[in-house]
Parts: structure tokens; sequence; C-alpha cells
């Protein structure tokens, strides 16, 4: 009997499992990097993933639907972007604003090269 | 004697970036709905039940402001919106958006505390306040007559943040 009651809990428990987690697996992968990418702007220093902030969850939430509704990923990121900003996105968007934090580890490495070259003469 | 120095000027150049972004406030983001319409929505009144759609609420030169009763800012601005709700020189609607909130304890708050609100929408799942960006309520927007958002104040108001950027701005929408 005692066995029998295990089983049954064990069973409902992976049920419940499988009804939080309905995404194919796919979807589960690009889920994952996609709420990694995401701020929490509560706690600004971690990501959505990490987060138990309300917002965080709400915003679990929405990804998720968004890629069930077989949205890109940048219709979810442009999604974001438009309500938040680019301050929610780890990565920032590659635009005329942003440009110069793109290239700047180029100019820096540019720069030191310079620098060196002319010490070494 | 420039040359030798430069790598210390930039040093110390960079050093004051860095501590001048430790001690600015950058919890406050610029929004990127200003300028632009306030969300679609469909929310629930929260006295009456009722549907509200966005188009609804749009007319007049308003507050929209965002609360819960578990966010302790609100409890600090809600003084300073119910003066503004009943002074008579003032003639700005505020519309309540009731954030994640318990529909019971949000009524007794109104109750116990006064109600500045024209009327309050609820959202409970927070759908509506993902599409106007919040973060950390309270938080409140200010919108003209065509439902378009000139600012939003993040943190509790009062009546500093008031006369010094929202009286302005309705000085010009007017």
């Amino acid at each position: 009997m005692i066995k029998k009651t295990l089983a049954f809990v064990f069973i409902l428990l992976c049920s419940s499992n499988i009804q939080a987690n309905d995404l194919n697996s796919d979807d589960q992968i690009r889920y994952q990097s996609m709420i990694e990418e995401v701020r929490c702007l509560v706690c600004q220093n971690q990501s959505v993933a990490e987060s138990n902030a309300e917002l965080a969850k709400d915003l679990r939430r929405e990804i998720k639907l968004q890629i069930q509704d077989g949205k890109t990923d940048s219709e979810i990121k442009t999604y974001l972007l438009q309500r938040y900003g680019e301050f929610i996105l780890y990565e920032p968007a590659f635009s005329q604003k942003t440009m110069f934090l793109w290239f700047s580890p180029i100019i820096l490495v540019l720069m030191f090269f310079g620098w060196f070259k002319k010490i070494g003469n | 004697m420039i040359r030798r120095l430069l790598p210390l000027i930039i040093f110390f150049a960079l050093m004051g970036f860095l501590a001048q972004s430790l001690y600015e406030s950058e919890t406050e983001l610029p929004s990127p709905l200003i300028g632009k319409p306030i969300p679609e929505f469909k929310l629930r009144n929260l006295i009456t039940e009722e549907f509200v759609t966005n188009d609804q609420i749009v007319g007049n030169i308003s507050l929209i402001n965002v609360w819960a009763t578990w966010c302790v800012g609100c409890e600090i601005e809600h003084e300073f919106l119910v003066e503004l709700s009943q002074d008579r020189n003032v003639n700005l609607p505020i519309i309540g958006l009731n954030w994640k909130d318990d529909d019971q304890l949000a009524k007794l708050w109104l109750k116990q505390l006064g109600d500045p609100y024209m009327l309050v929408l609820k959202d409970p799942e927070g759908k509506t306040a993902i599409d106007f960006g919040v973060y950390g309520a309270p938080e409140t927007f200010l919108i003209d007559s065509n439902g378009i958002i000139h600012f939003k104040h993040i943190g509790p108001l009062d009546r500093e943040i008031y006369e010094q950027d929202i009286l302005p701005l309705i000085g010009e929408l007017n």
C-alpha cells in the first residue's frame, strides 16, 4: 500500500514537473540562454534567470510564452528593448550610441601596441 | 614630458569617471517610452470590476501612478498624492495602476489612507506593468491629452519633484 502511494506521489510529481517545463528541448535551450542574457532591473547585478524578484518571474513567464508563440529571439529582444531600453540586455545592441563601446577594446589594443612599440624603440 | 605624463593623465581621467559612476544614482534608467503613446491594455477597475481600455483613460493631461500595498515607497508618497488630488488649484487626474497586488488589501489601503485616484486599474499578473517598462514601484508617468508619455519618475513622488519636473511640463503641454 505504502509503495503504491509512494509510486503515485512520484508520478504526480513527475507530471507536474512536465507541465512546468512544457517547452520542447530546443526551446528550453533557447529559453535558458535568453533569460541569462536579460538583466533583472530590480537587482541589477543578477540576470532574470538568477533572480527571485517578482519582476524577474514575470519576465521569465513572458519570455516563455513568447517562445511558445513561435517568436524569434530578436523579436523577443525587441519586445524587451522597447519597454526597458538598452540596459535590460547584458550585451548591448550595436548602434550609433554603443559604437564606441564595441570598438573601444580594439582602440585600446591599438593604443597599447603603439605605446609599447615606442618604448621598445 | 607630456608624453611621459600621458598614461598618468589617462589613469586619473579613468579614475574620475569610475568615481563619478560610483556616487551617482544609477538605479534610475531612462525610459524608452518617453514620447510614445501609453501601451494598449484591457484591465479591470479595482472597485467596479469593469474592463477599462487604454483609450478610455486618455483625454486629459494626467498622471499614471504604479503602486501596490507591498511597496514601501508607495506608502511614503501616498500622502502627497492625496494632497494633490484634493488641491482645488490642481486639475490633474491620477490614474492608479495596482501592480501585482491583492484586491482586498488594495481596497483597504485606499479606505484607510485615502483615495487620490480617479480610477484604479488592477494588473495582478504584471503584464501591463511590463508594457509600461515598470521595474520598481512606485513609478509615475505624465501623459498628455493624446496619451503620449512625457515624463516618468521612479520612486516616491513628492512636492519638490512635482514642482520641479512635472509642473513645468504641464505648463508646456497646455
